[in-house]
């Protein structure tokens, strides 16, 4: 009975059905994964389990705890990879149950691993099991929001994807309040507040999976009519997934994935630090974090304005203003803090970050765009990898560059000029990317069925 | 049909909301 209830045949809309209940399904589970961003409130407790009040001999340090959240995010690009076809094939109402079981779960294995103290447990609860939670929770709406909104693809699967930036500005304080609440003599409430957040996360999660729904194979929205003449670049033919791959349009978009997120990921990593050194003795660390809040929700902002942007002014357009708009934002930064103006500063940064979550969140259409709906999900799993590799080459380029500077005796507060400008070298990598985008050769395309 | 629809966007809406308000509080001592 419970196979039949998450099958996809089961999930396909009756006539009359109203496609709007079908993104607050989506928001339900991108909500509840994107807490992962929000991690970090984790990381210092993790440090305090036995000396509670501060770290004891045998407590873990911040590097071993920092690699929860770094497994986590490898496991979320690979299982996207890995799992896509799969998504596609058993529908998003069995892939959002398996997202919802994975990080519910990842986060009990992680509390068993709290009452225990054994790290790998919460590596292997957390980093890989969430993990996968978080990969296979990110694409299974994708694909369903594509084929219910066909004439505003960018809305549909910003609107989701705003919700993995949301669901940090969501668990942040909520994992504070809970280990306040839980907080006793004994304990700093970490266990309590894992076993808690899995409950809720999953209850939360199957929201989605109980009101999800795909469109019947013929369905249109009323009144809609298929472009004659389609844009340039919007493709009306399939392109299956194993050979999207081999196309030269993969690894441009690839490329214009990881360079896009490259450069907005080094600075969220850096943030409060950063503008704390620019502004050496102006800023201080409570209102760096404001500042680290405040460019997170226009990261959240950024995904559905720039997603549903595109859908006027097309997706090779979007991405161009990323990178153009990009470029002259982190190349005045360095002047930004000579002259001294924070409120300058903090405009830049919002508005580099709100493209940062632009750029993730009209992805998916630009891929339905080039490689048509058939099996859009499963390619965005497969592209998912250069956020994988931009995870690792943004944090390091900032991190090291600007160690680097220092050593060699460069103030702190002017340590971060070359890494804007190497940031800036990386959009205009993803520049030409965009820039040489052309149709997927007709060879490419997808001849069978695709009912 | 149109209960549900207001209840999930609710379902969905308050906790985002919710979250949206306690950043932009914090945000605020940016500019005090």
């Amino acid at each position: 009975m419970t196979a039949s209830f998450l099958d996809r045949e089961i999930t396909v809309a009756p006539v009359g059905f109203n496609r709007f209940l079908v993104p607050p399904a989506a928001l339900a589970v991108h909500l509840s994964i994107g807490q992962a961003y929000a991690f970090s409130t984790f990381n210092l407790p993790l440090t305090k389990l036995i000396g509670i009040t501060h770290s004891a001999p045998g407590d873990w340090d911040l590097k071993q705890v920092g690699w929860i959240f770094s497994i986590a995010i490898v496991f979320l690009g690979s299982s996207a990879a890995v799992f896509g076809r799969w998504v596609e094939r058993a529908g998003p109402r069995k892939s959002m149950f398996t997202a919802a079981l994975c990080f519910g779960g990842g986060f009990l294995v992680s509390a068993f691993g709290i009452h225990l103290h054994q790290l790998w447990l919460i590596y292997l609860g957390y980093g890989v099991l969430g993990g996968c939670g978080l990969g296979i929770g990110y694409i299974s709406p994708v694909s369903t929001l594509i084929k219910w909104f066909p004439d505003r693809p960018g809305m549909a699967t910003g609107m989701a994807i705003m919700g993995f930036g949301g669901g940090a500005l969501i668990a942040a304080p909520l994992s504070v309040m809970l280990m306040d609440h839980f907080k006793t003599a004994t304990s700093n409430g970490v266990l309590e507040t894992f076993v808690t957040m899995g409950v809720i996360y999953f209850m939360y999660m199957m929201i989605g999976v109980y009101s999800v729904r795909v469109p019947a194979h013929d369905w249109k929205p009323a009144g809609w009519v298929a472009p004659l003449k389609p844009k340039q670049l919007v493709t009306t033919a399939n392109v299956a997934v194993d050979m999207a791959w081999r196309t030269p349009q993969f690894w441009l978009l690839w490329g214009v994935l990881c360079m896009n997120v490259s450069a907005g990921i080094g600075v969220i990593g850096q943030a409060s630090p950063m503008i704390q050194e620019i502004f050496a003795g102006r800023v201080s660390p409570a209102v760096a974090a404001s500042f680290v809040g405040l460019i997170s929700l226009f990261n959240m902002v950024g995904r559905i304005f720039w997603a549903s942007t595109s859908d006027y002014i097309g997706r090779r357009n979007t991405y161009m203003i990323f990178f153009l708009l990009g470029i002259v934002l982190y190349s005045s930064v360095p002047t930004l803090g000579h002259l001294g103006s924070i409120p300058l500063f903090v405009a830049a940064f919002c508005i580099i970050l709100s493209m940062y979550g632009g750029g993730f969140a009209t992805i998916p259409a630009y891929l339905r765009d080039m490689f048509g709906t058939y099996q859009v999900g499963a390619i965005h799993g497969r592209l998912l990898t250069a956020w994988s590799v931009a995870g690792v080459l943004g944090p390091v380029l900032v991190n090291y560059i600007r160690q680097y500077q220092i050593d060699n005796g460069v103030p702190k507060a002017q340590a971060y000029s070359i890494t804007m400008y190497i940031m800036c070298g990386l959009l205009l990598i993803g520049f030409l990317c965009n820039f040489a985008m052309r149709p997927v050769n007709e060879k490419y395309h997808y001849r069978g069925s695709t009912s | 049909m149109i209960g549900r629809l207001v209840f999930l966007w609710t379902v969905v809406g308050i906790p985002l909301l919710w979250g949206v308000m306690k950043t932009l509080q914090n945000a605020l001592k940016l500019f005090q």
